[in-house]
């Protein structure tokens, strides 16, 4: 009863949950604005905006393991396991489908496949960091503006990671930010849910961001680094990755 | 015994020093099994880097705390060191696992990166022991295992050029000997210094982030399918994270 009682009376708070987490979502898309300054797409840059990426996405596997492991280290690396195991079951699922089936954008083949991979990854990562967004609220709204604000400037990389993977297969900078937006929508839907039922939703936490963890992890290392390696310089791709991830990660932690 | 293990310097001493002569047992599976497939070599580097990278995680998130802008400038030196010294010795873009067709300076050229590689790891074991004991010998622990594969590694390039098994043991451990020296180093300068704790566990994160991606991966995903190789340093990596859980 009292349970229900509180949750009437957070019901303007949802909403307002719900708008902020919306605002995260569109802040995804501002990552693609680096791209508009980057005129030719040639090998080299395809290697070092993979690198990118991959840097951006270790930093934020970092900072996802660490906030997991201090709900629960061993729930972490099960979620970080089914992660991995996702990816793989849905990398052999699209490489089963004709070369020609598969489109994204203006790619077919071996392109749309990454793109969609990386769609995927980062759609999927965004539950997890939703549900991360609503436990936080949770704690009150009173922080909220401050957690977004937060939130929505941790987005931004995530679609400068995004770009990075789409904007060399020729998709145009106005389509990545759209695309980039996409793959943060489940965080609204997510977080007032978990917001709402704070208790039933803390347990699946840290396997949410392991899973989120584990499945961006495998990514970096099956598709990004392995395309950065071929296309680029092995020290150049190594110092782009290792800056990143160290820019990510002193990024999420000074807000 | 645990009066002689309770001088803090000496426990660094003899976790540096196991860390370095693990790499000596990179003959095993060459005894054992004799020469090594190409595959496995990718998956020695695979395993190397993973727990790299679980070492870097651990040194990132559980040492450094709350000293962010210290411990990224560390890193910053820590990139830069390893950029440059790999410049200076003209091995940046080298081959690190040429088994065949490599001329005559190519022997000593992979001595020297893999001494240079190991005195990196000595900065991650001082600065780890500054932090508290148990952290420290986590740290040298992974790092010690990590050795294993990559004295694998060196193990098969050397035999390749005719050194013989025993020799190649020796050698492997020789080129990880100079760990302890900084690890020792390392420790006593943070313990004397303490402002200076962040910045050696950045320039450890930074530097061995640097050789994980440019010295072992880009060799890994020569030598085996990209899906195993994933697979092999995700696993690596996530027994380093689980394990520091229920260490000491």
């Amino acid at each position: 009863m009292s349970d229900f009682v509180s949750t009437l009376a957070g019901l303007p708070s949802v909403a307002l949950v719900f708008v902020y987490a919306l605002i995260t979502a569109l802040a995804t898309g501002l990552g693609a604005i680096p791209f508009l300054f980057v005129r030719t797409l040639s090998d080299r840059f395809i290697a070092y905006a993979n690198a990118i990426a991959a840097g951006l996405m270790v930093g934020a596997s970092f900072g996802l393991v660490g906030e997991g492991t201090a709900y629960g280290r061993l729930e972490t690396l099960g979620g970080a396991f089914l992660g991995v195991l996702f990816i793989l079951a849905t990398q052999r699922m699209l490489g089963e489908q004709d070369e020609e089936a598969l489109v994204f954008g203006a790619a077919t083949g071996e392109g749309a496949r990454r793109m969609l991979l990386m769609m995927i990854v980062m759609t999927v990562h965004s539950f997890s960091e939703g549900v991360a967004v609503g436990v936080s609220f949770g704690g009150g709204v009173t922080l909220a503006t401050l957690i977004t604000v937060a939130i929505a400037i941790h987005n931004i990389p995530e679609g400068v990671a995004i770009t990075a993977v789409l904007r060399p297969q020729g998709v145009s900078v106005a389509k990545c930010a759209g695309w980039s937006v996409v793959s943060s929508l489940p965080q609204p839907l997510m977080a007032v849910p978990a917001f709402l039922f704070v208790e039933a939703f803390r347990p699946a936490l840290p396997w949410g961001l392991g899973f989120a963890a584990g499945a961006m992890l495998f990514m970096v290392l099956v598709e990004l680094l392995p395309e950065a390696f071929n296309q680029g310089r092995r020290t150049q791709v190594a110092t782009l990755t290792t800056a990143s991830i160290i820019a990510m990660v002193l990024f999420q932690r000074l807000l | 015994m645990s009066a002689l293990m309770s001088d803090p310097t000496l426990v660094v001493l003899v976790w540096a020093s196991l860390a370095a002569f693990a790499a000596g047992l990179g003959v095993v599976p060459r005894l054992v099994r004799g020469s090594l497939s190409r595959g496995a070599l990718g998956w020695a580097n695979a395993l190397a880097a993973g727990l790299m990278l679980g070492v870097a995680y651990l040194l990132l998130t559980d040492g450094l705390g709350e000293a962010y802008w210290a411990g990224s400038a560390g890193a910053a030196v820590g990139v830069g060191a390893v950029i440059l010294i790999r410049r200076l010795l003209g091995t940046a873009e080298l081959d690190l696992n040429a088994l065949r067709h490599a001329g005559p300076e190519y022997g000593y050229q992979v001595m020297l990166v893999n001494t240079v590689h190991a005195a990196f790891e000595g900065v991650a074991i001082g600065a780890a022991m500054s932090v508290s004991t148990p952290f420290g010998i986590s740290t040298a622990l992974a790092l010690a295992i990590h050795n294993v594969p990559e004295g694998m590694v060196l193990t098969e390039i050397l035999h390749g050029r005719g050194v013989r098994t025993l020799h190649a043991a020796t050698l492997a451990v020789a080129a990880n000997l100079n760990q302890v020296l900084v690890a020792v180093v390392t420790f006593a300068l943070v313990s004397a210094a303490p402002a200076a704790q962040p910045w050696a566990l950045g320039i450890a994160v930074g530097s061995l982030l640097q050789l994980v991606l440019a010295e072992l991966l880009p060799e890994s995903y020569h030598q085996a399918g990209h899906t195993s190789i994933a697979l092999v340093a995700l696993l690596a990596m996530g027994m380093v994270v689980g394990l520091a859980g229920v260490g000491p």
